[in-house]
């Protein structure tokens, strides 16, 4: 199981590296905005991508755009500040797989990942 | 461009979003309820505290909020945050209470569109006797003073209206 984890926040993908430790998933790479995240996207293979909205470089939701243009299939989990309808709506029609809105308990935050990354403690 | 202060009544519907979005972000992320223990008015433009995150809002009205954490309570939010101990307020711990504030502000979003209100990304400051940015007419911004297992904080603010 490899995931690759994007947000500028180094905080945030330490929360979610930790959990997804928890959840036995330890090949994790990271990226700190969309641009450098497609680079990794395009270069390996990956069976879950979690991705903020709000980024430098390249925001999440052309992140997420330009990679269903090239995978139809791999499940994206966007976790974000932003949780106005129009915006989840925006989201789901450029392809995320799922949503989290911030602030978030730990329980929900592993709730998500046990679902799609596809393992439990 | 000339600008007067927004009566106190204006205030409270502008700061109780941001008051109800610190709760749950405390409570959601770090586990704990903090409890508001004063409210007063700072007679200088520096926060009590060491670490601080100014948002500005702009909309029908323009003003600063800003998130004063002691140096402290910033080594303890990073600490259950993150789940490492800090000794020192370091770019990690700056970063982690960025991240809380950006939490904060996102989650009062929503209720203050409706009031016609935006808000900005988080700027992050630290250090003893740092001052901050308010609209002119804003001479003593107002403090809610908090404490919280983690530690004591602030949420600090000043708006103006154009005139």
């Amino acid at each position: 199981m490899k995931v690759l984890l994007v947000d500028d926040s180094g905080t945030m993908r330490t929360i979610q590296r930790r959990c997804l430790n928890k959840l036995n998933v330890n090949e994790v790479v990271e990226a700190d905005n969309g641009q450098t995240g497609l680079n990794e996207f395009q270069s390996q293979q990956f069976d879950v991508v979690l991705t903020d909205w709000n980024m430098p470089v390249m925001d999440g939701l052309t992140f997420v755009k330009n990679m269903r243009a090239e995978n139809k299939t791999v499940p994206i989990i966007m976790i974000t500040t932003e949780a106005e309808r129009s915006r989840v709506v925006d989201a789901i029609q450029a392809g995320v797989s799922d949503y989290l809105v911030k602030p978030f308990t730990p329980d929900k935050l592993k709730e998500k990942l046990e679902k799609w990354v596809g393992c439990h403690v | 461009m000339a600008t007067a202060q927004v009566d106190s009544s204006t205030t409270a519907a502008f700061v109780n979003p941001i008051i109800s979005a610190t709760l749950e972000t405390f409570e959601m992320m770090l586990g704990v309820v903090p409890k508001r223990t004063g409210l007063q008015i700072n007679e200088s433009h520096t926060p009590t505290y060491d670490v601080s995150a100014m948002i500005s809002m702009t909309g029908q009205i323009k003003g600063t909020i800003v998130f004063s954490v002691a140096g402290e309570a910033a080594l303890n939010i990073f600490e259950q945050l993150i789940g490492d101990k800090s000794e020192s307020l370091n770019e990690e711990v700056c970063d982690a209470i960025g991240e809380v504030s950006n939490m904060i502000a996102g989650s009062a979003k929503a209720k203050l569109a409706e009031l016609e209100l935006s808000l900005g990304l988080p700027t992050m400051v630290m250090g003893r006797d740092h001052r901050i940015h308010y609209p002119d007419s804003v001479a003593r911004p107002i403090q809610l003073l908090f404490e919280s297992d983690l530690g004591p904080f602030t949420l600090e603010f000043g708006f103006a209206k154009e005139d």
